[in-house]
């Protein structure tokens, strides 16, 4: 009880002078504002790719690729493709068909609307039918393109990145014109994709194997027994996975790229601020010598004091944390960037921003821990008694 | 000079303080040094790659796959020396984590000038009688501890004839690639064979590498190849390495603005701390600040000592700050190569960090400057 009474008396006393301290207070939380505002904006680019990726990541999807093929690589042949619809544990729509996706993928340049800048985006060769099993697909303008046709869909995201894709927009692919005819969202996607009719794709383009096939199970549980027909089967050379962890795979290098350099500049930016806390705390202490002595003279535990300097600190370094992670959000939350060729939008999400208070509360513990016990251990004679 | 013990016992007076405020100003510039190191790293990287090595791939992107018939029309161009068909494909060996890059070649006379390879006649040599034989790249050999005359068994995503996706290459050299690409797992095999053995895709290969007689023409050679191909079932586009790299490097993108954003946090974070130390300081040393202008030190004198006691720890802490970050580069490169620091670096870091000092000291300095002898020995 004294200890707590104590404690938050010397805590009152501590942060009614911080405005009489304000250039020390203010190295605390620009410095702490700066290193969290780094570490949150850098980490909502890992955070945002990642929403993205596994934004429409469905349980009961599962992606076969050819064994040993990157993902969205592969070379499916039409063999084999004939052989997959044949396999245990696949959905079947209305009509009693397989609801099976055949895809075949090409990336495709595009220019960047405002700087003209080149960037890749995936031409996807599909099955129709991928309207119906993807329910996250919705058109906002125009219609699905016809089978056979020379017609393609675009995401939303193509137009407001990238020049020529307003509907009727025509454009030359492999000596064929190519319409736009439709618009759709695709649930948190912000990527850009194209999608087109699978058969009319590769036959333009020669192709005879398909790049990977997404298939829907009757129920996730059913996944085991799929697998075990792929691997039954000795005419498929396949690598079955579910969805997410196709698409956790894919993303695996970007992902570990964006977290490291992250953490790495993260990391060094707090031990700048930690230095500058605690030299500022020092500052602070050194200017209260005579008050903190006073205080262990008429009877104030050096425990309380230790732990009331803590809490300064900490306090001090919260709204930094705040404003830091604040500033993220207001410049760069849903902004896109492209590092790497690959577009996804910032996402500023509150766990960032707790992680970003966490790092905050570390830098001011750690801040303020020398200088806690400087003042604990204030000689109380020679510090009543210097002028 | 006679300043100079001044300062010094200026900075020593609270060496805690200076310590601290050091190794603050160090870190941070250890963080510019290797960023910025980064920035020219890749700027380098752009510059060194090779301006008159032509790719002639699909308009379309780099993906698509072009006809090998496309070859002899290429060739026709004037000013091209050689075209060597390319054809690229992804190879496993043991585990799907280690990937193994297959660029099949055809090895015709003057190949290697089309190729930013090095690759000794012999093995050349050996590549071109053997037709299942492969060149590997020198640090992949070690990798995997291969050696001349194994047989490396790879599981490929092209499929063989036989519906087999396993495929054995015999090593018969090694080679060094000097692009920036240069350190990827690669080998080279001969185009004839991949293509032979492969089920699909026959006879269409992922690009044509073009080498020209003369530097100067590569735009005009590389306008002509397009202008050959314009309205065809397959358009082409031809650019140097170097395009090849600025455009990637430009997909890397918004690293200028990054780096550019997270540097201007470092510096004001920065800024606000050695104010505040100086600040605190100065106020601190009032009494001795009035006693050396007793002393018979002008007003001038006083401020370009308080400057000077900043500048001093700054620009120290900044030269030490990046060269650690030069330490730091060795192990950075394994995810940019061709890190570099350049004197520029230098010079621009120990400009910001002298900057820093001085707008962070000038208020304190014309405090000092300013100060009234009577007024501040009164006050004690």
């Amino acid at each position: 009880m004294k200890f707590t009474r104590q404690f938050l008396a010397i805590l009152r006393v501590n942060l009614s002078g911080v405005t009489q301290r304000m250039g020390s207070v203010l190295t605390i939380i620009i410095g702490v504002t700066c290193a969290v505002g780094v570490l949150v904006s850098m980490l909502a680019m890992g955070a945002g790719a990642r929403q993205q990726e596994m934004g429409n990541v469905r349980a009961d999807a599962v992606v076969l690729n050819t064994a040993g093929a990157q993902f969205g690589q592969g070379n499916i042949s039409r063999d084999e493709a004939a052989a997959i619809l044949d396999l245990p544990g696949i959905r079947r729509d209305a009509n009693g068909e397989p609801v099976v996706v055949f895809q075949s993928i090409v990336p495709i340049e595009g220019r960047r609307r405002v700087t003209g800048n080149r960037i890749f985006f995936p031409l996807i060769g599909i099955t129709p039918n991928v309207t119906r099993d993807r329910p996250e697909i919705h058109f906002t303008r125009g219609r699905m393109f016809q089978q056979g046709l020379h017609e393609l869909i675009a995401s939303n995201p193509c137009t407001r990145q990238f020049t020529g894709f307003e509907i009727g927009d025509r454009s030359p692919i492999h000596g064929s014109d190519w319409t736009i005819v439709g618009h759709f969202e695709q649930g948190q996607a912000q990527q850009c994709v194209v999608y087109a009719d699978v058969d009319s794709l590769m036959s333009i383009f020669s192709r005879n194997t398909y790049s990977s096939v997404t298939v829907m199970l009757r129920s996730p549980a059913h996944f085991d027994a799929f697998r075990n027909g792929v691997m039954a089967n000795p005419r498929l050379h396949l690598d079955v996975r579910h969805e997410s962890e196709a698409l956790e795979d894919a993303f695996k290098q970007l992902n570990a790229i964006l977290s490291f350099v992250s953490l790495f500049v993260g990391t060094i930016m707090a031990i700048a601020a930690t230095l500058g806390a605690v030299n500022s705390l020092y500052a602070i202490v050194d200017s209260r010598r005579r008050e903190l002595a006073t205080l262990r003279a008429i009877g104030f535990g050096s425990g309380a004091i230790v732990i009331s300097i803590l809490c300064e600190s900490i306090l001090l370094a919260l709204p930094g944390a705040l404003l830091g992670s604040a500033l993220a959000w207001v410049f760069f939350n849903g902004l896109s960037a492209s590092p790497f060729g690959y577009t996804f939008q910032l996402a500023v999400t509150p766990s960032l921003a707790v992680l970003g208070i966490v790092w905050a509360l570390g830098m001011g513990l750690v801040g303020g821990l020398l200088p806690a016990l400087r003042a604990a251990r204030i000689p109380v004679t020679t510090a009543l008694r210097a002028t | 000079m006679k300043y100079l013990p001044l300062i010094w016992s200026g900075l020593r007076r609270k060496p805690g303080r200076t310590i601290l405020i050091f190794l603050q100003v160090c870190v941070a510039f250890a963080l510019f040094g290797v960023l910025q190191g980064l920035k020219t790293g890749v700027e380098h990287l752009i510059s060194e790659a090779r301006a008159d090595l032509l790719l002639v791939h699909g308009r379309l992107s780099l993906m698509d796959s072009l006809p090998l018939g496309l070859l002899e029309r290429i060739r026709s161009v004037p000013g091209v020396k050689a075209v060597i068909p390319v054809e690229l494909s992804g190879g496993i060996y043991q585990t799907p984590t280690q990937k193994v890059g297959i660029v099949a070649i055809r090895p015709d006379d003057g190949w290697l000038a089309a190729f930013t390879f090095e690759v000794a006649p012999e093995h050349i040599a050996a590549l071109q009688k053997i037709r299942t034989g492969a060149l590997v790249r020198e640090a992949l050999t070690k990798k995997y501890g291969w050696k001349i005359g194994d047989r490396i068994p790879l599981m490929s995503s092209t499929t063989q004839m036989n519906g087999s996706t396993d495929w054995a290459f015999d090593v018969v050299g090694t080679y060094k690639d000097s692009d920036i690409g240069g350190g990827s797992d690669t080998i080279l095999v001969n185009f004839a064979y991949f293509d032979e053995a492969r089920l699909a895709g026959k006879g269409t290969v992922s690009h044509f590498n073009v080498a020209i007689s003369d530097p100067k023409l590569a735009v005009t050679v590389a306008d002509e190849i397009d202008r050959r191909f314009a309205n065809s079932s397959n358009e082409t586009r031809t650019e140097s390495l170097r395009e090849l790299a600025q455009s990637q490097m430009q997909s890397i993108g918004d690293l200028n603005f990054l780096i550019r954003a997270i540097v201007g946090a470092v510096l004001v974070a920065l800024l606000f701390a050695t104010a505040t130390m100086m600040m605190q300081s100065t106020r601190e040393r009032t009494p001795e600040l009035a006693v050396l202008k007793t002393l018979g030190f002008t007003n001038r004198a006083v401020f370009v000592f308080i400057l000077a006691e900043a500048a001093a720890v700054c620009i120290a802490a900044a030269a030490c700050g990046l060269a650690l970050a030069l330490l730091a580069f060795p192990f950075a490169s394994r995810f940019v190569p061709g890190l570099s620091m350049p004197i520029v670096v230098v010079v621009v870091g120990l400009a910001c960090a002298a900057l820093v000092a001085l707008i962070s000291a000038s208020v304190p300095a014309v405090l000092a400057a300013r100060l009234k002898i009577a007024t501040a020995l009164a006050s004690r």
